[in-house]
């Protein structure tokens, strides 16, 4: 079966907080799950002294992680978003690589144009 | 059945003088209410609270600069006690057991079951006397400080005493010295004789209004000042400072409320130490748990014959220690930051991403309370009785 690692919401209604899961894909959200690698608060907190912005709290076990994604665990969007944040992962949409394949998408267009071009003379 | 209407006793058709509301409405209205069923003795004591109030209690309306204004130090007659004391020993030529004697007397007569006695002859004394405490202040002689009788606020609760409040000055003082000059809150707290979280609070709350004084929000200056013109105050004063409180309280530990009956025997040398080893096993001695522990050891090198400048060297080798020791804490605790916390920024927020191991502190099972994450299995304690919901710690 699948590995994922993916989010569990636990909190309070209005008040969001999530475990950052080992599990089994067709589990459902919130079951037990293989293995608990941290925790993530979306809330953003007023930074500490009232200086730069606000923060938002990730505590993560970097080390499980990386056992998990090298043996095949397939890290959710979400987590994904967090993971590439400190390295783990390629992101998997950045600007650059929008750009990059904005481009690409335009240039195939070009050389199906002039194609369709030279075939109709 | 409809309110039974009692008659009054005077019946006035004269037209009523038009008075002002604050003046005295009731000495000449309320016996005359046609329709009041309120009963007579209630009328009579709004009498005598109008009167009161337009007579010896009219000089609390207008607070004495540099007084307390409170009930206990005044007569019935509505003299400051300690004003009238003081010409009375100009006079005499200071009559000490006199002046003792007569304030104990104003004192016991002046409890409240008294008071309606006889307000008349003390409202004719007031409007001949005209305030004459103001005229002593007028005068340029400075009022006496109040003694503990007049720093009695509640007529009724003899038991309570008005405990002065830090003036604004040595509030002042108080933040300069730790924010500016940097000094640690234990040795302002020595140095002033305030105790050391009435330093930190100071502290908080004097950044507080710097901060609003300079986004421009408005303080409430006029109310405060009114109101500790008012109360008793600790004043600065530079070269000696007066002592505010008390700084050096031993906390009672809740394992010492025991009684506790410990046999000992009599060749045995039972000291702190040992008495608290007998309440709880890992509980400190009293001269540990005081908050200055260095006033403690000073005291008991001067008892133990030791010179005045190998006391303060020795002082002095301890506070270097203590300076080292946190220094090296707070180093301890950056490297651990730097090295387990990494910050992200990323468009309105940073994410900040803390290494953890999650199985060091969940416990065998994983289940522990001290693990990372919400636990499994686990419901939440927060509805239950006798929980704490407030935060107790900042985060």
């Amino acid at each position: 079966m699948v590995l994922k690692i993916r989010l569990a919401r636990f909190g309070k209604t209005n008040k969001p907080f999530y475990n950052i899961v080992v599990a089994h894909a067709r589990t459902a959200r919130n079951s037990k799950p293989l293995e608990v690698l941290g925790t993530y608060d979306p809330v953003p907190k007023p930074p500490p002294f009232e200086e730069g912005k606000p923060v938002k709290d990730i505590k993560l076990d970097t080390a499980r992680a990386k056992y998990w994604l090298g043996v095949g665990a397939h890290p959710s969007d979400p987590v994904r978003r967090l993971l590439s944040m400190i390295g783990l992962m390629e992101p998997k949409y950045t600007v650059q690589k929008m750009r990059q394949t904005e481009m690409e998408q335009r240039e195939a267009a070009q050389r199906e144009e002039a194609v369709a071009a030279l075939e109709g003379r | 059945m409809p309110p039974r209407v009692r008659q009054p006793r005077l019946q006035s058709t004269l037209p009523r003088p038009s008075i002002p509301p604050h003046q005295c409405q009731c000495v000449c209205q309320t016996r005359s209410r046609q329709f009041s069923s309120t009963s007579q003795h209630a009328t009579r004591q709004r009498d005598d609270m109008f009167r009161w109030l337009n007579g010896p209690g009219s000089v609390f309306r207008q607070p004495l600069p540099g007084s307390t204004n409170y009930i206990n130090a005044y007569d019935k007659g509505g003299n400051l006690i300690r004003a009238r004391d003081m010409r009375a020993g100009e006079n005499n030529g200071g009559g000490a057991e006199e002046k003792a004697e007569s304030k104990e007397k104003d004192v016991d007569e002046g409890e409240v079951r008294d008071l309606e006695v006889d307000v008349e002859t003390a409202t004719i004394k007031h409007k001949k006397a005209q305030r004459p405490s103001r005229g002593a202040t007028t005068n340029a002689v400075p009022l006496p400080k109040e003694t503990a009788e007049d720093l009695m606020p509640f007529p009724m609760n003899r038991q309570f005493r008005s405990q002065s409040v830090l003036s604004e000055e040595l509030k002042d003082a108080i933040y300069e010295r730790v924010m500016v000059q940097g000094k640690s809150v234990r040795d302002v707290s020595a140095a002033l004789g305030v105790e050391m979280r009435r330093v930190g609070a100071v502290v908080r709350l004097k950044a507080v209004e710097k901060e609003w004084e300079s986004k421009g929000k408005p303080l409430a200056t006029p109310y405060s000042k009114a109101v500790l013109s008012m109360l008793p105050q600790t004043p600065y004063i530079p070269n000696d400072p007066r002592v505010h409180e008390s700084i050096n309280d031993l906390p009672v530990h809740r394992a010492t409320t025991l009684q506790l009956f410990q046999p000992v025997s009599e060749t045995r040398h039972f000291d702190r130490r040992d008495a608290a080893q007998a309440f709880q096993r890992n509980l400190l001695p009293a001269e540990d748990r005081i908050p200055h522990r260095e006033l403690y050891l000073m005291e008991k090198w001067r008892y133990e014959g030791v010179q005045r400048d190998e006391r303060i060297q020795r002082m002095r080798e301890r506070n270097e220690e203590d300076f080292w020791a946190k220094k090296e804490r707070e180093d301890r605790r950056r490297e651990r930051e730097r090295t387990e916390v990494t910050k992200v920024d990323h468009g309105r927020s940073v994410f900040k991403f803390q290494d953890v191991k999650v199985d060091v502190r969940a416990g065998k099972d994983g289940r522990g309370p001290a693990g990372v994450g919400a636990r499994y299995g686990v419901p939440h304690q927060d509805r239950k009785r006798g929980m704490i919901k407030i935060p107790t710690r900042v985060g």
